[in-house]
């Protein structure tokens, strides 16, 4: 039973540590969000498994977090009251080629990086740029002025 | 003014006030600051702590953490300081000292072993005056064994009484 309760706390706590550290660790490449995304798995996985190397051990931390990632997911879906809470709502970063510097600095982003994820984007300059939003997984979507 | 991307309003996705998300974050992250400090300072083990307790001819001195994490292993040092002639130095253990751990070793090894109302007895034999007698016992803590026990350690010469410690130890998830 135990095995099914850190599991439930695993996730929690994961789930809990994205949503303080914000959006930007969640697909920026920069070395210390690496650092991050790549060991946190390895340091959670012997606090919930701990010595139980067994198959049906296996199943029920992975059928847990299954269980509560589908949770997590339809209760976002069903009650758009609990939506802004589970995940974070999309974010107005750059409005008319300028960037939104509140919603910046509120999610750690700098003008250079937000220019370099346009760059990836085929877009030379912020100044193309019509909106940019920050989107609740991290990525950002960058529409364009009409030429 | 363009229009703004479908789904999304300038009242939600660029002027609303977020400051309660970013209290709860730096909440948050100050919690984990003041767990990892507490940490440092060995709150959640394992930094070992010494008990002494002079009896009648005999001295006994238990060296051992008094918080364990589940998994971790962990010393306890018992040392016998023998005043006079002791017959059968025998230490008894709470149950907590074995409630839920595993012994992997015990070095030496007494000569006997028993149990005494449900405690673990080691009977290390005869110290003569001045004898000193250091016993270590490696352990290992059982993930699932969370809480807090007693961990007293008394000292006998056969069925006598010479001295006792009084310890608990706390077991972290």
């Amino acid at each position: 039973m135990d095995i099914v309760l850190r599991a439930i706390f695993g996730f929690l706590f994961i789930y809990l540590l994205l949503r303080v550290m914000g959006r930007r660790e969640l697909s920026t490449q920069q070395p210390f969000d690496l650092i991050m995304l790549v060991v946190v798995g390895d340091l959670i996985q012997q606090g919930i498994t701990q010595s139980d190397y067994s198959l049906t051990g296996a199943v029920l931390t992975v059928g847990t977090f299954g269980v509560l990632t589908v949770a997590f997911s339809y209760a976002s879906f069903r009650f758009k009251r609990l939506r802004p809470i589970l995940e974070a709502e999309p974010l107005i970063i750059v409005q008319n080629g300028k960037p939104v510097e509140k919603n910046l600095r509120h999610e750690r982003l700098t003008v250079g990086e937000v220019a370099a994820e346009a760059r990836l984007q085929q877009i030379p300059s912020l100044d193309a740029v019509e909106w940019a939003v920050l989107e609740s997984s991290g990525k950002i979507s960058f529409l364009t002025r009409p030429t | 003014m363009a229009d703004t991307p479908q789904y999304l309003t300038l009242e939600t996705n660029r002027d609303c006030d977020r400051s309660g998300e970013l209290i709860l974050r730096r909440g948050t992250i100050a919690l984990l600051v003041v767990m990892a400090a507490l940490a440092l300072t060995g709150f959640f083990g394992q930094p070992p702590r010494e008990s002494v307790a002079h009896g009648e001819g005999a001295t006994i001195e238990v060296l051992s953490p008094n918080r364990v994490r589940g998994g971790l292993f962990f010393q306890g040092r018992f040392t016998i300081i023998a005043e006079r002639d002791i017959e059968s130095a025998t230490l008894v253990l709470d149950r907590g000292w074995l409630e839920g751990m595993h012994i992997n070793t015990i070095e030496p090894a007494p000569v006997g072993e028993s149990s005494r109302q449900g405690r673990l007895v080691l009977d290390f034999g005869h110290l003569g005056p001045d004898d000193k007698l250091v016993a270590y016992l490696q352990f290992q803590v059982n993930p699932t064994n969370v809480g807090r026990r007693s961990q007293g350690v008394e000292l006998y010469d056969g069925e006598t009484l010479l001295a006792s410690v009084e310890r608990t130890v706390t077991v972290f998830p």
